[in-house]
């Protein structure tokens, strides 16, 4: 298990897109001490925020978090990263395997444009979580994205596939949603699902909803007792949520309409 | 001119120098406002990538709700003459589009040129202040805003929804016209909305002609746009901290920035009047602006320097609105002050004698 205790607090954010266990394990704890990490003209190095502890495993461990930590496994394609601490925007950005843990919180965007892997955040996401950055097609496609805590705003804005597992979300959960699945165990804010166009949100309730989902009624779907089924590993609280009777929402009318919001009934 | 070192009257010389300084001690420095001439706009970027800096125009919020949509999507959109030249049917959103003169100016004349001609012309607004002083016909908005209004209109006009709601009429106007004319303020509707907006018109694009005519912010944004778009080749919204323009919207939002502590000088920028950020005084500040303006002043920031006003005093070229293009303006009045753009140079060079380079 590799190791990077960070010193203390970060003077200016840093982009750890090129920090994986991968791309460490060739190298010496020197030479990985020289890889640029910085965001200002000042020329940061990892060296200069972290003390280096490398084996060459498939594991890194990333002592100490703060919000200033960007794009944290972003690109992941094997092993795993975890973080003691909180961490910034894009969490996991681009990721396509391996396993991604944050013990605090997560800033915006954390699992944008992932497609594979699972990315576990045990504190509060912030907007956006799975949500697509500026000019992306898409927001989470195909990865994992557990929040145990609260999610923030915009939750799997413009997601494409996968799955998402959260506490509760604010305003506009799932909206310009293309397809994937998202499963809220608490209360989702208001106007859930604007714009989604495929999809299914699931939560235990919600804010105000869009005069563009229409109630279906509540059908014994066998698709959501599978999704109970598999989810059981991943979220407990998520899963129960499904072994109730829940309430079919079909929408967003305003566009293609194959979007569906279950709520427990 | 005039200029001022920490609330003392300063020559222009020495405050230079002095921004100088207090610019290259930063380590995250950001230039904000940008409400100025295309010239200083150009010194600015040039300034930010000496600097290492990241620019933030104060017109980020109606921007960036128009340029989101426009980059996930695309837009389909008129400018203000081929709107009064060939509208027949003028859907208006929301509250801004009625504080100018554009609505009366649409409202006197019919459509004259195109398949509408000869026509007349209907109003038709969605949200709006129901005033009284142009015809029009009027439909409120949703409880949710501007956008879930946007949202359930489009479900009528698809056909999804149906009956015989205030919207499903509204839908049926809409789908009548021969040359349709949305105008809006991309701020006041949102990114969601207007990505839903210009889905809706894709949707009337198939049986009819509908375009968006949509109101640039007050504060240059429209012309930061392009100058970043032909400088940098993105949005403005980039910085040059390490040594390539890298466009983030959320990232380099000046105001998260600063309230994140992140960044550790600032740079304002507003030889055009814009509105004063709440942040200025709280970190070392270099404020340029108009002469006459209410920040010319010594307690403004730790260094002012006053510049000419484009359009007043010195020229420069603007985006104007009417034309919907960057355009030179000549002063009313010339004067001798010294431009902003010659200003940001002056520190510019300053900085690379020091040698800060990024």
């Amino acid at each position: 298990m590799s190791t990077l205790r960070l010193r203390g607090d970060l003077p200016e954010r840093v982009d750890l897109l090129n920090i994986t266990p991968l791309a460490l394990s060739g190298l010496s704890e020197a030479e990985a001490g020289r890889l640029a990490i910085g965001t200002s003209r000042r020329g940061l190095t990892l060296g200069d925020a972290f003390d280096i502890s490398l084996d060459g495993s498939d594991s890194l461990v990333i002592e100490g978090g703060s919000s200033r930590l960007d794009r944290v496994g972003a690109a992941l394609s094997q092993g795993s990263i975890r973080v003691e601490g909180d961490v910034g925007q894009r969490l996991g950005e681009g990721m396509a395997a391996g396993t991604l843990t944050v013990t605090g919180s997560a800033g915006p965007y954390a699992g944008t444009g992932a497609t594979g892997g699972t990315i576990t955040v045990e504190g509060d996401a912030g907007d956006h979580a799975g949500g697509a950055v500026y000019a992306a097609k898409a927001g989470l496609d195909g990865a994992t994205l557990v929040i145990k805590g609260a999610a923030g705003d915009g939750l799997g804005d413009r997601m494409r596939r996968g799955i998402i597992l959260a506490g509760s979300a604010g305003t506009y959960a799932g909206s310009r949603m293309i397809a994937g699945t998202i499963v809220v165990s608490g209360a989702l804010g208001d106007h859930p699902g604007y714009g989604m166009r495929r999809g299914t949100l699931i939560a235990g309730s919600h804010g105000a909803l869009l005069p563009t989902f229409v109630e279906t009624g509540t059908p014994d779907l066998v698709f959501v007792r599978l999704l109970a089924q598999s989810l059981k590993r991943l979220g407990a609280a998520q899963a129960g949520l499904l072994g109730g009777t829940l309430r079919r929402y079909s929408g967003d009318l305003a566009t293609l309409g194959k979007g569906e919001l279950f709520v427990t009934a | 001119m005039a200029a001022w070192v920490k609330g003392g009257a300063a020559d222009v010389d020495a405050a230079v120098e002095a921004a100088a300084d207090l610019l290259a001690a930063s380590r995250v420095p950001v230039l904000a406002g940008l409400s100025a001439e295309v010239s200083a706009l150009r010194a600015a970027y040039r300034l930010a990538e000496t600097l290492g800096a990241s620019l933030d125009p104060v017109s980020g919020p109606s921007v960036y709700a128009e340029l989101g949509a426009l980059s996930a999507g695309g837009a389909m959109t008129t400018t203000r003459a081929e709107t009064i030249g060939r509208a027949d049917v003028v859907l208006i959103l929301g509250n801004r589009p009625w504080d100018g003169d554009l609505i009366a100016e649409i409202a006197e004349a019919a459509p004259s040129r195109g398949r509408a001609a000869g026509g007349e012309r209907a109003l038709l607004s969605l949200g709006g202040p129901q005033n009284g002083a142009t015809r029009h016909v009027a439909y409120a908005a949703e409880a949710g805003g501007l956008a879930v209004s946007l949202g359930h209109l489009r479900a009528f006009a698809k056909g999804h929804l149906a009956g015989e709601a205030a919207y499903a009429d509204l839908a049926r106007r809409l789908y009548a016209a021969q040359y349709g004319v949305v105008v809006y303020d991309p701020e006041e509707v949102g990114e969601l909305g207007v990505e839903m907006l210009q889905g809706l018109i894709r949707d009337l694009n198939e049986s009819t002609r509908f375009f968006a005519l949509t109101l640039a912010d007050p504060f240059q944004g429209r012309a930061a746009v392009q100058l970043s778009a032909w400088t940098t080749g993105q949005a403005p919204r980039v910085g040059f901290g390490r040594h390539q323009p890298e466009h983030d919207p959320w990232r380099f939002d000046s105001a998260r920035q600063i309230a994140a502590g992140e960044a550790d000088a600032a740079l304002w920028l507003a030889s055009l009047p814009a509105p004063r950020p709440a942040w200025l005084g709280s970190l070392p500040t270099v404020a340029i602006v108009g002469e006459g303006s209410p920040e010319a002043a010594g307690e403004t920031a730790e260094i002012v320097i006053t510049v000419g006003v484009p359009g007043q005093n010195v020229g420069g070229a603007l985006w104007n609105e009417r034309r919907g293009v960057i355009a030179y303006t000549e002063p009313k009045a010339a004067t001798d002050a010294q431009t902003a753009a010659g200003v940001l140079a002056r520190i510019r060079d300053r900085l690379i004698e020091k040698g800060v380079s990024c």
